[in-house]
Parts: structure tokens; C-alpha cells; sequence
């Protein structure tokens, strides 16, 4: 416990907690919306497209001066989004094949640019490979008002133009006949997702930042019935995960604060994947064994009420061997033991004959009853 | 803007030298169009005739090389709000975080304005469109949750909503079941009995009859346009359908019994 306060109390890790989790907010919040716009990966091109800019940055400003570092990424990236755009409108390559071949050039021109710098020496350069993937400890207390302004923007933005986000991420093409500006709209949401790119690159780094825009959205998406609770439950798993890591990553050595985020981020994926109640793997298992049960159970059922009917006798005592005949097998013995239990059917001997027999109970015959009546309304379907 | 001269303010929607073209073929070529007010006008044709291009190059939602278009005389922008616009239902993401009651109120967004949300009165509205499409005990409903009939009929009462004189559907009866057939055919000729224009892009010719009285039968360019009775003719269905038409329908069904 005290340990974890002296790291609390410690201004670096301080810095770094309130960056990690600001960056992580920002990322989250607007990566909802590149999800549900099926954009992600463009996030994933103008991340790497970075890092171009990044150099520029470096290079213009002869040091490392984060104003014009962020600047020279948002340039690069803006370009490689026109240049995914023309491609897609001018030529026949469809959107996956633009995006990864504007991502490989970009990013082979960074990486060129970076090893020159690298090369040509100076402290301040080596700094640099930090971007790649990220170095949270090199974060500022004056770097916190730049994060801190890009996420205070983004948020007025989305809170002011609300309904029209939600509109055109949804149908853009309604959106554009009700005579919305949809494509000033798109281009304001795509400049905001590359501010929180551009944001996120010194906590996570050019190549995992997209992890960063996907991971809060996709694990929010599981557990939320509506779009603001989706984008704000995805801010808070965004800044949940940078305080986690950057709190981890301080009390261990040599772990690196932008690949636990993104770490810590897609654990909450996996486990929102297997857990969200209604959409999760588990649940949808569960729901389905139970419906299997039913199902087995309900013809059970059916098959000793028809064998009691057609002897005109309820307590009629059915042999296993009929039950697995009129089944094509026996269910298992969980699910018998489990009528039994409920009371609807139950174990009897029929001497002379040595094998298993069961009879219909009152409840058993009245639940057969209730499970046809069912089965025959269901044919009904939809109605207004 | 809306000082323009009016041109051609008698049709419901006037389309004159439209050409579209995807990459170099052209998917409409020189359509001259007229619908008057108050029909319930089907558009037919064979896969690929570019009927939903039509469709959205009237609402100026893909950009033609050439022509013009007109509703009620006026273009496509100063009629915005004006005209209900129902989408294929594939169009969208039916797994978007939201309830039946907010889709239907995105019909309301233009009206409501910049920097405002919806209020009661809009709920009041958009519930009220719903239950005209028989949808109102569905209002809290995720649309994820919705079969295929129920996801058009919530598409129709958005565009409802918006208590436009002219509505444009594209395919609302693709996939749907019997029973929300009629239900969405009765309410289109319901707002066809108010006065109001119906285009609605359509594909099956079994149905095309009894359910409009005004056709456009298209094949990139305009095959026929008219009246039901009078375009509805062997001769435009073999010039529109070609060899498909065998399998389609039997063309000289019209005779009574």
C-alpha cells in the first residue's frame, strides 16, 4: 500500500498517469466513432503516417519541441488520408488495397528519415525512436495542456454536433438527402480521429496507436444499448487502460508504459468479447445449451404424452428402448434426472420386463400440453 | 435561392437529360422523366437498369454528368426536408447502438436544427410515426433485435416523420413477408389517398399492377412511362426485360376473366 503511494505521490508518474489517461479518454470517445464508420483501419494508416511528420517536425524545429512535432504528423497524416482518398476515386484499387499501400509508403518514408536523422547524430534525435512505440515517461507537465486542449476540442465537437454524428455514421446516405453537409461532417470526424492519433503517438507509438482507437470502442460496443453509452463507456475503458499501464509500468522496471495500455486495453476486448451479458460468447453458449436442453426435454415429453394417449392410459409406463427408438437416441442421463426432478416424469418398474421405465406425471402431461400450444403459435410469426 | 423561376412546378419530379455514369458506362442515359402529384408510381426494370441510381441522383446523392432535376418545380436543394427518402434496407448497420425510437427520430434532425436535441414533442412525433406503421410497441427496441420486415417499416416511419408531400422508396418490399407487404403497400396508398407523390423502386411484376397506377419501366434509358394501364403492355415488357421477361411474368395477363 505505501509503495503504491510513493508512486502516486511521485510527480513523473503523476505526469504520466494524467497523459496516459487523458490520451486514452480522447482515443476512446473518438474511436467509437471510427468503428461504427468502419474507419478503423484508416486510423491505423494515419498512425503510421505519423511518423514522417514526426522527422519533419523534428527537422523544422531542430529539436524535440512537441508543438511541432504533433503539427508535422498531422500534416503527413492529412496527406496520406487525401492521397487513400484519391486512390479509391481515381483508380480501380479498392479502400483495403489504398489504405495499406499509402500505410507502407508513408511509413517506409518515415522510417528512411529517421535512421538518416539518426545517423547524423545530435541527443536529441535519438529521442525520436521513441515514436515508434511510444515512451510515456517523455511526456511533459507542459505536454499535458497540449493533450488536455486536443481532448477539450474534440469533446465541445461531439457534444455539439452530436446528432449529426450519429446520423451520418449511421446512414450516410440519409443523412445527405435530409441535406446535411455529410462530407464536411466525415472530414471533421476523420481530423478529430488524427488529432487523437497524433495525441496518442508519444504514449503508444505509430505502430500500436490504432490499438488505442480500436480496442476502448470494441470492448464498449459489447456492454451498451446506445450510442453515448457506448462512447462514453469507451473514454473511460480508453483512460482506465492508460492509468493502468502507466501504473504498472511504473513499479516495474523495464516495462514499457504504451504496450501495456494497449495490452491492458485488448484484455478488456477479450474479456467483453467472452462476459457482455446478451452479446458475449459465454452467455450466447449458455443461452444455446439451455435451448438445446429444452428442446430435448420438450420431446421427451412429447413422445411419453402420444405413448400415454395412444393407450388411453396416463400412467403408462414407457420402456427406455421405445424412448430411444421414437429419439433416434437417449438423452443424456442429466437431462431425465432433471424431469425427474422436476416432477414431470418418473422412474417405474413394469414387471416381468427388468429394464428401465418411466411414467408421465399430472404436471408432466399438463407441461407436454403447454409445450404444443407453444409450438403452435409460433408458426404465427411477426405480427404488428 | 428559392427565387429561382420555377420550372416545370406541375410534376411532383421533372427529370430532364440525366446521364450518370460509373467509371466511363453509363448506368442512365439521357432519362427524361415526369411524375405528376399524386400517384403512387412504381419503377421497374431489370437488374442493373439503374433504378436506385435514378433514385439518388434525383436526391442529388451521386452527381450526374449531365441534366437537370426538379421537384415541384424546384431542384433537389431547396426541397430538402421536403421529400422523404427511404433507403435499402442493406444500406446501414443494423448492429449500430440504438433504439427503434432514435432512428425514427433522425427523420426529425433537419427540422429540429443545429445544436439541439430532440424533445418530447419530437419523441411524441416519432412514436406516432411508428404506430402508423404498426411499430409503436417496438419503440425502445434495439434494432439489432428487429427481422427484416420490421427494420423497413421503421426505415418508412422515419421517413414518415417527417410528414413529407413527396416520399421515394427504394425496394421497401424486398425480403419482407407477406403480411408486412400489405401493411406497407396499404399505408403507401393511404399517403397516395392524401395527395401525397409515392415513388417506390420495385421488382416484382406479379404485384406491380394492382399495387400502382403510375410506371416508369427503365433499362438505363426510359423503356415507357405513363399511366399503369397504358405502359403495362407486352411490347415495353419485352423491350425492358428482353429474354429475363419468360421467367419474370406472363406479359398478356391483363385480359380480364
Amino acid at each position: 500500500m505505501t509503495a503504491l503511494f510513493d508512486l502516486l505521490s511521485s510527480g513523473i508518474v503523476q505526469t504520466v498517469m494524467l497523459g496516459a489517461a487523458m490520451l486514452g479518454a480522447i482515443s476512446g470517445m473518438l474511436g467509437a466513432f471510427a468503428v461504427l464508420r468502419r474507419q478503423s483501419l484508416l486510423g491505423d494508416t494515419l498512425a503510421h503516417a505519423a511518423l514522417p511528420g514526426v522527422c519533419l517536425g523534428f527537422l523544422v524545429a531542430g529539436a524535440r519541441d512537441l508543438g511541432s512535432i504533433l503539427f508535422g504528423a498531422f500534416a503527413t497524416g492529412a496527406l496520406a488520408a487525401l492521397a487513400v482518398m484519391l486512390i479509391v476515386r481515381r483508380t480501380t484499387l479498392k479502400t483495403d488495397a489504398a489504405l495499406g499501400v499509402v500505410l507502407s509508403v508513408f511509413f517506409g518514408v518515415g522510417v528512411v528519415l529517421l535512421t538518416y536523422l539518426q545517423a547524423q547524430g545530435g541527443a536529441a534525435s535519438a529521442g525520436l525512436a521513441t515514436f515508434l512505440f511510444g515512451q510515456a515517461a517523455a511526456i511533459l507537465p507542459s505536454d499535458l495542456w497540449i493533450i488536455g486542449g486536443i481532448g477539450l476540442a474534440a469533446l465541445a465537437l461531439v457534444l455539439a454536433f452530436w446528432k449529426e454524428f450519429e446520423l451520418v455514421s449511421f446512414d450516410p446516405d440519409f443523412a445527405r438527402a435530409q441535406g446535411l453537409p455529410v462530407t464536411l461532417l466525415e472530414a471533421l470526424l476523420t481530423i478529430m480521429v488524427a488529432f487523437a492519433i497524433v495525441a496518442g503517438l508519444q504514449l503508444v507509438g505509430v505502430v500500436l496507436m490504432v490499438a488505442l482507437l480500436i480496442a476502448p470502442a470494441a470492448a464498449a460496443r459489447q456492454w451498451t444499448r446506445s450510442l453515448a453509452g457506448m462512447v462514453a463507456l469507451s473514454s473511460l475503458i480508453g483512460a482506465a487502460s492508460g492509468v493502468a499501464g502507466a501504473l504498472i509500468s511504473a513499479s516495474a522496471r523495464g516495462l514499457a508504459t504504451g504496450p501495456l495500455v494497449v495490452l491492458i486495453a485488448t484484455s478488456v476486448v477479450v474479456l467483453s468479447l467472452l462476459l457482455a451479458p446478451g452479446r458475449g460468447l459465454v452467455w450466447q453458449a449458455i443461452r444455446a445449451r439451455q435451448a438445446r436442453a429444452r428442446i430435448s426435454d420438450g420431446r421427451v415429453l412429447a413422445t411419453l404424452h402420444g405413448l400415454a394417449e395412444a393407450h388411453r392410459d396416463a400412467g403408462y409406463p414407457a420402456e427406455k428402448g421405445m424412448l430411444e427408438t421414437a429419439l433416434g437416441a437417449m438423452p443424456p442421463a442429466a437431462r431425465i434426472a432433471s424431469l425427474e426432478r422436476r416432477g414431470l416424469i418418473r422412474p417405474v418398474s413394469h414387471p416381468p420386463e427388468t429394464t428401465p421405465h418411466w411414467e408421465m406425471t399430472e404436471a408432466g402431461h399438463a407441461e407436454a400440453a403447454a409445450l404444443a400450444g407453444e409450438a403452435a403459435g409460433s408458426t404465427r410469426d411477426e405480427r404488428p | 435561392m428559392s427565387d429561382e423561376p420555377l420550372h416545370e412546378p406541375q410534376q411532383a419530379l421533372h427529370v430532364e437529360d440525366l446521364t450518370v455514369t460509373y467509371g466511363g458506362t453509363p448506368a442512365l442515359w439521357d432519362i427524361d422523366l415526369d411524375i405528376p402529384p399524386g400517384v403512387m408510381c412504381a419503377i421497374v426494370g431489370p437488374n442493373g437498369a439503374g433504378k436506385s441510381t435514378l433514385l439518388k441522383a434525383a436526391l442529388g446523392l451521386v452527381r450526374p454528368v449531365a441534366g437537370h432535376v426538379r421537384f415541384l418545380g424546384r431542384p433537389v436543394r431547396a426541397m430538402r426536408g421536403l421529400i422523404g427518402y427511404v433507403p435499402q434496407r442493406h444500406s446501414v448497420d443494423w448492429d449500430f447502438p440504438t433504439s427503434v425510437l432514435d432512428v425514427v427520430a433522425m427523420g426529425l434532425y433537419r427540422r429540429i436544427g443545429w445544436f439541439r436535441r430532440p424533445g418530447a414533442a419530437d419523441l411524441e412525433r416519432a412514436l406516432a410515426a411508428l404506430a402508423e406503421v404498426g411499430m409503436q410497441d417496438y419503440a425502445q427496441r434495439q434494432i439489432s433485435q428487429l427481422s427484416g420486415g420490421q427494420q423497413q417499416r421503421v426505415f418508412i416511419a422515419r421517413a414518415l416523420v417527417q410528414n413529407a408531400p413527396i416520399l421515394i422508396l427504394d425496394e421497401p418490399l424486398a425480403g419482407v413477408d407477406a403480411a408486412t407487404e400489405e401493411i406497407i403497400i396499404n399505408l403507401l396508398k393511404r399517403l397516395r389517398d392524401e395527395r401525397r407523390t409515392v415513388i417506390v423502386v420495385h421488382h416484382d411484376l406479379t404485384t406491380v399492377q394492382s399495387y400502382f397506377d403510375w410506371l416508369v419501366m427503365l433499362n438505363v434509358r426510359i423503356v415507357a412511362q405513363g399511366p399503369m394501364a397504358a405502359v403495362y403492355t407486352p411490347d415495353n415488357l419485352r423491350t425492358a426485360y428482353g429474354r429475363q421477361l419468360a421467367m419474370i411474368a406472363t406479359p398478356a395477363a391483363e385480359t380480364p376473366p
